[in-house]
């Protein structure tokens, strides 16, 4: 057993043959003639519960006491209390129907956690249990109300209500959404720890009554890897609630699956398969975390679910005190619960039968049976809204009673199988779906295929964990020995193991959905035979559409109670068979998962330089920007500029994306993806380029430098570095697979750095004295690899974002902050101070360089950005010419078309916000927008760039700008996009 | 999740991988009309049935390669090694 | 044609008491041999066609076929969120009219589609997002939609249950409110148009799949493709003899433009939506986070309705995926964190007809009589009314209203792509 598999059994713990004392429960046989309807009975010999551990919890705010193995469900009923909710519309009262998970009634609050499922949920100590979607109380409703309107709140009211007028209609809404079902989210509630786990196992069966165990142990006997995942808090399905002997064969199917060292899973769902077999499991009460999520991928998936007793359709079925035949023998022989005192039963199979039996055993007088069978019926239950007093049988007779309990059949929950692709079909002998063709690696057994002795299930139980192993191998194999590589060692491949399985079906059942009156027939939504008659009688006729408008099947346990009864009821309506009118699939998941386990830890990683912690120590502001935490500014942008333009700033720029590039083939690489041409680049010098995609829109841009012969070092925008890689990967391995490039991302491998401003070359001839830096032999667009601070092979260029005298170092990552460090020991005297991405924003806008993504968007073609004769359009092929020549630059541009701009409005006081539209002066017609704009500390005044229509895009055209605030300046097109130094002396300097 | 089946590194999970697209043929930019060009750039066949298209193996072996998938049931088959070129369209 | 029965609360009680049933809300007809009109497709751009080529122009001799039940595709698979706050003039222009058509349904169609404009807020986690936001409330405003920027105090006002802190991995640094956005009860749009145009004489065909379109005279293989005519529809019920077929079958919409030889430049991709079981309501808006991926707004009934974007590849099953809610509870936990032990109750997948510039493809094709309103991506529930009307003007007067004209099928051929792709990483 592994650290996730759970104890077998834990209802074997509290089975002692020789009960001490009880601590609770009434000291007679369990008929404790108390007054009470529902309470504890005596030891029982399969009971669930420990007598010696009692367990406090409050319920609406009053304290009672449980016992360890209890659900909150079960507790509740010991200390008789019947009433649990108030249904949905007419807030109804409501009891347990069927005790499990599935039990629609039985939802509640516990503390900070809505819609729990009592039934299932185990009572723990100090639970703050409470009712939900009651007002004021369970037992005092006040919307109780809508029941006495009920035969005018049909399904579907609300869409011919209301209609008129329409003013009114938002204060309707309000009310209506004051009916809203459900318990309570406190926002404040705190993201607990939830896990997630990746498993690759043979076989998972889903599913773990006797079925599901022997389908384990066959596949592990097989030599398979196992998982077996069950629902309940304890292994055994419906036999967990059986005789004697039947829990001695879930004892002995558990210790065969520890003896093979099965995997179990219990209080754990399979709630989704997806392709391939890829399966979520929710597992809850796992130690240390709230809920796991495992993603297992299976190579087979066995699926077991068993059957979900279906209810019945009769005036009054959902009155307190009605119930299935598998609530009556969980609360019983589990839980030693008494449902109620006076009981009949409705039964048509040999659950029905039993069940008289069980409560005989627990001294609950059956006041009558009644065969449906032999063509008895109820037709209706009576009595006051929250009690069962009278049970109306088919001949008229009626019977005083408390408890109706009922077995008329089940429904298959084939939801797994669905996700698979599988349609249920109808099984007319046994009155219920079945699954359709088998599929290969998702295979059904147990009560979900078909009835019989316990011996014939076991059989194919057996089988089809063998069939599930065998397939499993050969799948693993494929998987295995499937790539290139693999294939040479590949041995034989196992053989397609065929389904011999033993015939397995439904057992003859009579057809029981509905009485011949009317009730409900989905509790959780109060959608009663009645409204779903009348929908189809409105054309709403096909299931998918009686379920969409009369919302029947789309409460929290979605259909699994009442989907087959609605289709039942449609068949009836509409004078067809089930199997004409056929019955919808089951989506994912099975049963609800939490948000949180789906979410897991939230893993939203940054990513940081290796300068980063120097930065949050000298008082940066971060700015998130894309995965990267950077500087923002170190406390006033505008001085950092002024600093840089006077003396020598520094910034740390190692997000931008970086590449290696070598190879003989390099140069017609970048001429390929690149607009500009590239052929003449030499040793030594950097050039800029801006990439397009083959539509011609501007993609990302750039500097390339030329460090050797075949090495060059390709600089791309932060946030474009991963998508610029995978398009160079594309274009060689798919357009030109004969060139030989090797594309190495290296921006991780360096520290980078700028050194920006007119005192920049001083302070880079302290850090690399032996590095030639004189103008005319290290001039503006060169690169040199050089020791710098010590360190050596770094990388310097010259290049100039800001428009200053600037150099970029990048520095082998793991010596950045010396490097970095050591620029700021020498630079002291020269002013020295870092900037961060404002600042350089400020400065790059001050000479007119644009952003791609800001002042370019999705449409923007690489003619549109004034680049001149940048754009090669004469080269043989690069991404995007096409699209570019058609296009044109300049003056050839459609006069609609949009092009880059700069602007400065005429008060320069005034800074449009970024994104304020261009209009054409007087009139309301949008000409462009405003892409960048920022108050100049340079130029003391305010700077824009921006878009506009070609034709106005002509120097000393006045367009008018809407601020935000609703007023209209006027700015003017510049002649230059550099706002500052257009003839580039300084960073040529 | 889909398992995918990478030539190099065998099925991985649809997640490891990023999806390209239906795979077309680029026509030669010299040549090429607007009219092929952007039949290029934008027609696609987008069939319910079996499609070849281009996948890159991000997280594995960078390589990207083709194969075809039924759009319908996500089987694939006939995975291409990188650098063969899918036969061009009609 | 007899009106149909009015609906109204006092119609309700009358039946209420008396114990009569409502009439068919659409006729169950005979398919007949030839009909003006067949509209291929019976969601709510195919029904409120028929239903404004019968009410505007007077066009009744229309069939609506579908291969299944009518809402079955997106109309009835959307998480129903509306609204008009686009990022182009034309986008603006154009969801705005579908905004005043819903509006004034409930009236028009004499069905409570409960629209509740409860205010839609699109959350911006960075400089950019916010740029753009403020982007798409410019040219709101300049078009007369209500819509503007607001700061984080203001979106946690709106929705007390978003984290609006500085410490959450994506902050958020404000939002783009468009009040009168808000949701709508899908599947009763749906009805509502199929049960008015049906009083006006328009035939609703369920499960009559189009197997086939007849066309002649083209210069594809059997006389399909450009320069060809449409003469008809063969369906799984038997031929039809119609001028005039209209392709609004979103997700399908290549498959059926195939049938008549006309390729497109679409991709089919599943969007994917969930449900959280109901709870009390606490999320007065819709809420959607471009950057994370998600929108959320809940329900009248409690639920929580959530969707992302659409499926990383091409598509045709709608079975959903894991990872799909496994990245959207984790994306809705950051901006919501007190919400984890709510439960996802059911997740499903819609089809979307995906375009090169997320902009629809409406009017005329090189097939004579051939018209598509497809491509709608993720955004056709929206357009439901506006397609509807404008399709069914294309249709009468053969001349493409000015409203759509951006948005002909022609555009990719001259180049020419609608800009609404700057916004659109999730548009919702």
């Amino acid at each position: 057993m592994t650290s996730d598999s759970r104890p077998f059994l834990p209802s074997l713990r509290s089975v002692r043959l020789t009960p001490g004392k009880p601590l609770l429960g009434p000291t007679e046989s369990g008929q404790g003639n108390d007054g009470r309807l529902t309470g504890r009975l005596g030891a029982r010999s399969g009971e669930v519960v420990d007598r010696r551990r009692p367990i406090r919890f409050r319920w609406n705010g009053t304290d009672l006491v449980g016992l360890e193995g209890d659900t909150i469900a079960s507790a509740l009923l010991a200390n008789d209390v019947q009433l649990i909710s108030r249904s949905m519309k007419y807030h109804r009262p409501r009891s347990y129907l069927t005790a499990d998970y599935w039990d629609p009634n039985s939802l509640v609050q516990v503390g900070d956690e809505p819609n729990v499922r009592s039934a299932h949920r185990l009572l723990a100590p100090g639970m703050e249990v409470s009712a939900q979607n009651v007002w004021p109380s369970v037992e005092h409703d006040i919307k109780a109300a809508n029941g006495l309107v009920g035969r005018f709140l049909t399904a579907g009211f609300y869409y011919k209500t209301f209609v008129r007028p329409r003013r009114l209609w938002p204060a309707y809404e309000r009310v209506l959404a004051t009916f809203a079902p459900g318990g309570s989210v406190d926002i404040d509630t705190p993201h607990g720890y939830y896990d997630k786990r990746y498993s690759h196992p043979d076989v998972v069966v889903a599913g773990a009554g006797p079925a599901g165990m022997t389908a384990a142990v066959a596949a592990a006997e097989a030599g398979a890897r196992v998982m077996l995942v069950e629902h309940e808090p304890a292994l055994g399905g419906h036999l967990r609630f059986g005789d004697a002997g039947q829990r001695a064969v879930v004892a002995g199917l558990g210790r065969e699956l520890d003896r093979l060292g099965v995997e179990v899973l219990v209080d754990s769902t399979v709630t989704g398969r997806y392709e391939d077999n890829w399966l979520a499991i929710n597992q809850r009460s796992h130690p240390g975390v709230v809920e796991r999520l495992i993603k297992a991928r299976a190579k087979s998936l066995v699926v077991a679910p068993g059957l979900i007793e279906r209810p019945y359709v009769f005036a009054g079925n959902d009155k307190p005190g009605v119930m299935t035949s598998g609530a009556v023998r969980r609360l019983i022989n589990g839980y030693a619960v008494r449902p109620g005192r006076r009981a009949v039963v409705l039964t048509a199979n040999a659950d029905g039968d039993r069940a008289v039996e069980i409560l005989e055993s627990a001294g609950v007088e059956v006041a009558a049976v009644v065969d449906a069978r032999a063509g008895g019926d109820v037709v209706a239950a009576h009595g006051p809204a929250r009690r069962l007093e009278e049970v109306e049988r088919n001949d008229g007779s009626r019977v005083e009673a408390d408890l109706l309990v009922i077995a008329i059949g089940w429904t298959a929950p084939t939801s797994l199988l669905n996700m698979a692709g599988d349609r249920p079909v109808y099984h007319d002998a046994g009155a219920r779906f079945v699954p359709g063709a088998a599929l290969d690696t998702v295979l059904a057994t147990g009560g979900l295929v078909g009835d019989g002795s316990l011996d014939e299930l076991l059989d194919h139980a057996r089988a089809t964990g063998r069939l599930a192993a065998g397939r499993a191998a050969l799948t693993s194999h494929r998987l295995r020995f499937s790539t290139a590589r693999a294939r040479a060692v590949d041995g034989p491949e196992p053989p397609w193991p065929d389904d011999d399985r033993p015939d397995f079906a439904p057992d003859p059942h009579p057809a029981l959905f509905r009485s011949s009156t009317h009730g409900m027939v989905d509790f959780s939504e109060d959608v009663s035979s009645k409204d779903l008659v009348a929908a189809a009688a409105e054309g709403y006729d096909s299931v998918e559409l009686l379920k969409r408008f009369t919302t029947a099947t789309m409460g929290p346990s979605q259909g699994k109670l009442e989907t087959v009864n609605t289709v039942a009821v449609l068949a009836e309506a509409r004078g067809e068979t089930i199997e004409q009118v056929g019955t919808t699939v089951w989506r994912p998941p099975f049963a609800p998962v939490s948000l949180g386990a789906l979410a897991g830890r939230v893993f939203e990683p940054t990513r940081r330089s290796p300068m980063h912690d120097w930065h949050e120590s000298n008082g940066a502001v971060p700015l998130s920007a894309g995965v990267w935490i950077r500087p923002d500014h170190y406390g006033d942008p505008a001085a950092e500029v002024v600093n840089t333009r006077s003396n020598v700033g520094i910034i740390d720029v190692s997000p931008l994306g970086k590449f290696d590039l070598r190879g003989p083939n390099v140069t017609d690489l970048l001429n390929l993806v690149y607009v500009n041409r590239w052929s003449k680049l030499a040793v030594g010098a950097v050039r800029y380029g801006v990439m397009c995609t083959d539509d011609g829109v501007v993609f990302d841009d750039g500097v390339t430098g030329r460090l050797a012969t075949d090495r060059y070092l390709l600089t791309t925008t932060s946030s474009g570095a991963a998508a610029v890689g995978e398009w160079m990967e594309n274009w060689l391995q798919t357009e030109r697979p004969k060139w030989q490039v090797s594309v190495t991302p290296v921006t991780d491998v360096f520290a980078s750095m700028n050194l920006a401003g007119p005192k920049s070359r001083m302070l880079l001839s302290r850090l690399a004295p032996e590095l030639d830096l004189e103008p005319e032999r290290f001039g503006y667009m060169q690169v040199r690899i050089a020791t710098v601070a010590g360190v050596e092979d770094c990388v310097v260029w010259r290049i100039g974002f800001t428009g200053e005298l600037s150099y970029e170092v990048h520095v082998p990552a793991d010596r950045g902050l010396e490097v970095w460090q050591a620029a700021l020991d020498h630079g002291d005297d020269l002013g020295l101070a870092p900037f961060g991405v404002e600042a350089q924003r400020i400065m790059r806008l001050e000479k007119g360089h644009f952003i791609v993504g800001q002042d370019t968007d999705g449409l923007t073609k690489a003619g549109a950005l004034g680049l001149g004769r940048l754009v090669a359009l004469d080269k043989p092929d690069s991404v995007g010419r096409p699209e570019l020549v058609w296009d044109g630059t300049g003056d050839e541009r459609a006069p609609t078309e949009p092009c880059l701009v700069a602007l400065q409005p005429t008060n320069p006081e005034i800074v449009p916000d970024e994104a304020c539209q261009l209009l054409r002066p007087g009139t309301n017609e949008i000409v462009g927008r405003i892409t960048s704009s920022r108050m100049s500390p340079t130029l003391g005044r305010s700077i824009c760039l921006g878009q506009v229509r070609s034709d106005l895009a002509p120097a000393g055209t006045a367009v008018t700008v809407l601020l935000i605030d609703g007023r209209r300046v006027t700015a003017e097109i510049q002649a230059h996009h550099a706002h500052f130094d257009p003839e580039g002396v300084r960073l040529r300097g | 999740m889909l398992l995918v089946p990478c030539p190099h590194c065998g099925p991985r999970n649809s997640a490891d991988l990023r999806y390209v697209g239906e795979s077309v043929s680029r026509p030669d930019a010299e040549s090429a009309t607007p009219e092929h060009w952007r039949r290029y750039l934008y027609t696609r066949s987008n069939p319910a049935g079996w499609l070849r298209e281009t996948w890159y193996c991000r997280l594995g072996c960078r390589r990207f390669f083709t194969v075809e998938r039924h759009t319908a049931s996500n089987q694939f088959r006939t995975p291409v090694v990188p650098g063969d070129k899918p036969e061009a369209k009609a | 044609m007899k009106p149909p029965a009015r609906y109204s609360a006092l119609g309700l009680a009358r039946r209420g008491i008396s114990g009569d049933s409502w009439p068919r809300a659409w006729r169950q007809v005979e398919l007949r041999p030839s009909y003006d009109v067949v509209i291929i497709g019976g969601g709510v751009h195919g029904l409120a066609t028929a239903y404004y080529l019968a009410r505007n122009h007077g066009i009744t001799k229309v069939a609506v076929v579908d291969k299944s039940y009518i809402g079955s595709g997106g109309s009835g698979r959307n998480t129903a969120i509306v609204r008009s706050n686009y990022l182009t003039p034309e986008g603006v222009a154009f969801y705005d009219r579908s905004l005043q058509l819903y509006n004034d349904m409930a009236g028009e169609l004499n069905i409570n589609v409960m629209f509740s404009r409860r205010g839609h807020l699109t959350l911006a986690h960075s400089d950019a997002a916010l740029r753009t936001m403020r982007w798409r409330a410019e040219v709101n405003k300049l078009q007369g939609i209500d819509s503007s920027v607001i700061d984080p105090a203001q979106v946690k006002e709106l929705a007390p249950s978003l984290d609006v802190s500085h410490h959450t991995r994506y902050p958020i640094l404000g939002a783009l409110y468009h009040p009168p956005g808000g949701i709508i009860r899908h599947d009763a749009v749906v009805w509502g148009y199929a049960r008015a145009a049906d009083a006006m004489g328009v035939q609703i065909h369920q499960k009559t799949e189009v197997l086939d379109i007849l066309v002649e005279g083209g210069e594809g293989p059997e006389g399909k493709g450009a320069g060809g005519r449409v003469t008809g529809v063969r369906t799984s019920q038997g031929d039809i003899a119609a001028p005039i077929v209209v392709n609004a079958t979103a997700g399908w919409a290549s498959l059926i433009s195939a049938m008549a030889g006309v390729e497109l430049p679409i991709s089919t991709r599943p969007l994917q939506a969930a449900v959280t079981e109901p709870v009390k309501v606490f999320l007065p808006t819709v809420v959607v986070s471009g950057s994370l991926h998600v929108y959320v707004s809940q329900t009248d009934r409690g639920e929580l309705v959530f969707g992302a974007s659409v499926d990383p590849y091409n598509n045709y099953s709608v079975r959903g995926s894991l990872e799909f809610t496994e990245e959207l509870a984790g994306h809705v936990l950051e901006l919501m964190p007190g919400i984890s032990k709510m439960r996802l109750l059911r997740q499903w997948a819609g089809l979307c007809d995906m375009t090169p510039d997320y902009s629809p493809i409406m009017g005329f094709t090189p097939v004579e009589g051939f018209l598509c309103d497809v491509g709608w991506g993720t955004y056709g529930f929206k357009a439901g009314p506006v397609s509807g009307e404008t399709m069914a003007e294309c249709v009468a007067t053969k001349s493409v209203p000015e409203l759509i004209q951006a948005f002909g099928l022609d555009r990719f051929g001259h180049g020419r792509l609608v800009g609404e792709k700057g916004a659109a990483a999730v548009g919702h």
